[in-house]
């Protein structure tokens, strides 16, 4: 299973990239608007992360793209800070707030895989 | 009768007779005399008999019974003669008449002679005779006058037959006495039929009239213009049997006269009349001022006259006022006073300016209900729609006739002239003459036309004036009910004028504020207030704004105060507005809260990402490193990932506290809501082995915003959780009260001290080892902004009850 995680901070980047290799994901990264576009159409990705403040683009108008691309592909809002207002992130499948205890994370993305 | 007795009856009336009786024979001597005799002869009676009748009356020479009789002796006949003579200085006549006494034989042989005194007959006689012949001469004089006169002098009978008609009469009007003679005065136009029945009831009556000016139709039709002068003729009786008409033909001297007085008075007149009137500013004044001028001698001298006024709401033109009589014998009884009193123009102006305004006449309010839409297509709007004057000199004949002037004021023929006021039309005035009849000429309207000039200015200055009057009631009704104090005050600080604002707000009736010095009533101080803007405002000569906060009054006040300035351009003082904002500030610093935590909300998205991504790589490489460490250096780990956490937490709770919320709201089933949150909480529920009541009441539709209710509603079941601890009791109930879904949220925990009561839904304030105090603070910020409320109920040791209020109008709204 191939997950795109899209993301700024490098940190994270890899944080993310060490813990869900080690749950036995292909994983995929993204820094930008530009490069995470790229990487949906040449890796075709299983789950997509998505942070919202992105360099380039916001991450609603990349959700929007991508679900354009393929509806049903799971995506999950990953944030810093909690959108869970903005009813734009309600087309994303999930909506996580960033935590160093990466279980919901990890709980999310096998929910949403396991329902495929 | 017996002899005897007819000799005495025949001895009293000769002796009583008033006529002298004297008997002769033929010798001319006395038989007998009666006493009347006495009055010629101064002698007694008895002295004459047997005289000689010659001898008696010799001193009497102018009278002679003898040379009566003498001629009665040869003719044998009555013979009478009448002897003139003077008799002690006066001439006097006498009537002698000789009466012959036959004896049987038929011989005359005596004389009866009666002597008359007939002098005053005489003299009666004599005079009429003078007088019959001068009357004669005069006659013949009269007669000649007449015949010969240029003006036209016709008598006629109380019919109005035609009884004598002259040379200056078939002159002037062409028809021959022969023609006229026995008909109907035949030189009245049919227009003033009525006006000529009515001079000759006033002649029946005795009167003369004098000098009228009317019109006259010639036998070829022409009307043209005479002065006429009627009086009545009277039978010897003094009987009124008819009347003579001398009519002066007055066109000429009419036209030379108009040019004159036209010329010459017009603009005088107009001068007078305008200026008269744009001294007077009061609509209605101006407007009986306007017509009264269009009706008087002196004036344009019309009958009646109506003053339309447009009404542009309505586009109609709209009688504003009417002046005139309404029948012929009131217009005759004014006209006759008004020459009486020999008022003038400007005497009637002068007393329609400064007097009181008379009742409307009936004519006023005959003519005030009309009203003629100008969509209509008639003289008067046509007057108005192409700005010119019309002078309709027959009804009958114009087919645009305004219909409602001819039916309800009778008229026959009339003349418009619009009002034109800066090029605009704001009216027009109408004109007749109904009861002189007498025709509307070129040289009228011309002034009518100038006259409107002049009037439609004033009108628009006076209509003007009027709204500037009524703007001045509705500013000093402003000036009372406006909300604001308002109040004026000399540069002296002299609280001049105020308003009802003024004296609510400082609980005094305004006698106590008027006069006093503005510090002392609205400050309670002894000199000027420093932070008033009066002062400021009379020294710069600006308008000044200030806000202030005036312990006195107890409030926050916006002062408006402006510089007020005399026709001179002085500076007499300041009109101050204050706005009491006191309340208004309050809500405006809580906005300004507002729009500070909005602001920090927005900020606060960028701030998260630049705590939360380093903390969440800080956390992440710790819980790593504690997987691959050992001993202490894993248990360093641990605490550093620990400590991240407890700062993740810090960070959303405050993040969730600033941001700014928005509220979406839907139709929720309020049993759903709670299930939801139960949900929520279930686990941990579980997990402390807390015995959960459920009581829920029949579901109701709320409009609300599930997530942030839910949020609500988990932070009280959160807090009653830690509260309750193991083994506790939480019960949760929904029912209906007074138009509200009430949630009731109660444990069996610790309670809270009366005396942290009041400080739970405070930011930040918790008596809990973890959590931020922001969970009620949040929960509470919810429900007011759904419009509701929340209840709390406490004993320590025993437990809290939570009752939250969600108002259900707003789903019968949303329906």
């Amino acid at each position: 299973m191939k997950i795109l995680v899209v993301d700024d901070d490098m940190h994270i980047q890899r944080l993310y990239k060490e813990e869900l290799e080690e749950e036995g994901y292909e994983v995929v990264i993204a820094s930008n608007g530009k490069e995470a576009i790229e990487l949906f159409d040449s890796e075709t990705p299983d789950i997509v992360t998505l942070d919202i403040l992105l360099p380039d683009v916001d991450g609603i108008r990349l959700l929007r793209q991508m679900k354009e691309k393929n509806p049903k592909l799971p995506i999950i809002m990953s944030t810093a800070y909690d959108y869970r207002d903005d009813f734009a992130v309600w087309a994303s499948e999930a909506y996580i707030v960033k935590s160093s205890d990466l279980d919901e994370l990890k709980s999310t993305i096998k929910k949403l895989l396991g329902k495929q | 009768m017996d002899i005897a007795h007819l000799q005495k009856l025949n001895e009293i009336i000769f002796e009583n007779i008033l006529d002298g009786i004297i008997m002769v024979d033929r010798n001319y001597r006395i038989l007998t005399a009666n006493r009347s005799i006495e009055r010629w002869t101064e002698k007694p009676a008895s002295d004459l008999i047997d005289k000689d009748c010659r001898d008696i009356f010799q001193n009497i020479p102018w009278i002679c019974p003898d040379c009566v009789a003498e001629v009665t002796f040869q003719t044998g006949k009555v013979h009478t003669v009448m002897q003139i003579g003077d008799h002690k200085g006066s001439t006097y006549y006498a009537e002698l008449s000789a009466y012959p006494i036959m004896d049987k034989s038929g011989e005359i042989t005596e004389c009866v002679v009666f002597i008359k005194d007939v002098t005053e007959r005489m003299l009666y006689q004599e005079k009429i005779l003078g007088s019959y012949s001068k009357v004669i001469q005069k006659n013949e004089y009269l007669e000649g006058i007449i015949e010969n006169s240029a003006d036209a002098i016709v008598t006629a009978d109380l019919n109005g037959t035609v009884t004598s008609w002259n040379k200056g009469a078939e002159l002037i009007y062409g028809f021959t006495e022969h023609e006229v003679i026995e008909k109907y005065l035949p030189f009245i136009p049919d227009s003033i039929m009525d006006v000529e029945r009515e001079y000759i009831e006033r002649i029946k009556k005795g009167e003369t009239i004098k000098h009228v000016e009317t019109m006259r139709k010639a036998k070829d039709g022409t009307v043209f213009e005479v002065s006429i002068t009627m009086s009545p003729v009277k039978a010897a009786s003094g009987e009124i049997i008819g009347f003579s008409c001398i009519s002066r033909d007055i066109s000429n001297r009419k036209i030379i006269e108009r040019e004159l007085i036209n010329r010459n008075q017009e603009l005088s007149r107009l001068f007078f009349i305008s200026s008269a009137m744009r001294g007077t500013l009061e609509l209605e004044r101006l407007l009986r001022m306007v017509l009264t001028a269009v009706t008087m001698g002196d004036g344009l001298g019309f009958n009646r006259a109506i003053l339309f006024l447009v009404d542009e709401d309505k586009n109609v033109l709209k009688v504003a006022m009417g002046v005139g009589h309404t029948s012929h014998e009131e217009a005759f009884q004014i006209w006759g006073r008004l020459s009486l009193e020999k008022k003038t123009l400007s005497d009637i102006m002068y007393e329609i300016e400064t007097g009181s305004l008379k009742k409307d006449s009936l004519f006023d309010k005959l003519s005030r209900g009309i009203e003629i839409p100008l969509s209509e297509e008639t003289i008067l709007t046509m007057a108005v729609k192409e700005k010119k004057p019309f002078n309709i000199q027959n009804v009958i004949e114009e087919p645009l006739s305004d219909v409602v002037l001819v039916q309800q004021l009778g008229t026959y023929a009339y003349a418009v002239s619009p009002l034109i006021s800066r090029d605009k039309v704001i009216g027009a005035i109408w004109v007749d003459n109904l009861f002189n009849r007498r025709p509307i000429f070129d040289e009228d309207m011309r002034f009518l036309s100038a006259f409107s000039n002049h009037v439609a200015t004033a009108i628009e200055s006076a209509r003007l004036f009027e709204r500037i009057t009524l703007a001045e009631q509705e500013l000093e009704n402003i000036f009372e009910s406006i909300s604001d104090m308002v109040y004026f005050i000399s540069e002296d600080y002299v609280v001049k004028s105020i308003n009802k604002a003024v004296s609510d707000r400082l609980g005094k009736p305004s006698e106590e504020i008027i006069g006093k010095k503005c510090y002392e009533v609205f400050h309670g101080l002894k000199e000027p207030w420093a932070n008033c803007p009066h002062y400021k405002t009379v020294d710069e000569k600006k308008a000044f704004v200030k806000e202030v906060e005036d312990p006195y009054l107890g409030g926050t006040f916006i002062i408006s105060s402006s510089p007020i300035f005399d026709t001179t351009g002085k500076s007499i003082g300041t009109v101050n507005v204050v706005s009491d904002i006191t309340e208004l500030k309050n809500l405006r610093e809580r906005l300004i809260m507002t729009e500070r935590l909005a602001a920090l909300g927005e900020v606060a998205a960028r701030v998260a990402h630049e705590i939360r991504n380093p903390l969440v790589s800080l956390g992440g490489f710790a819980k790593r490193l504690e997987k691959k460490l050992d001993g202490n250096l894993k248990e360093y780990a641990d605490i550093i990932a620990k400590e991240v956490e407890r700062l993740e937490g810090i960070l959303s709770e405050i993040l969730g506290f600033v941001k700014e919320t928005r509220i979406i709201k839907e139709i929720v089933n309020s049993n759903k809501l709670v299930d939801d949150v139960l949900f929520l909480i279930k686990s941990e529920i579980d997990e402390k082995g807390i015995l959960l009541d459920k009581e829920l009441g029949e579901p109701v539709d709320l409009y609300v915003d599930p997530n942030r209710m839910k949020e609500a509603l988990l932070n009280i079941l959160t807090n009653a959780v830690q509260a309750v601890g193991s083994n506790g009791t939480i019960s949760i109930k929904t029912f209906v009260k007074n138009n509200a879904f009430v949630v009731e949220i109660k444990d069996s925990g610790v309670g809270i001290a009366e005396e942290d009561l009041p400080f739970i839904f405070d930011p930040f304030f918790t008596t809990k080892k973890i959590g931020t105090g922001l969970g009620l603070t949040i929960t509470h910020r919810i429900t007011e902004e759904h419009k509701g409320s929340i209840e709390v109920e406490s004993e320590p040791n025993k437990g809290s009850t939570f009752r939250v209020f969600i108002p259900l109008n707003k789903v019968a709204d949303k329906k």
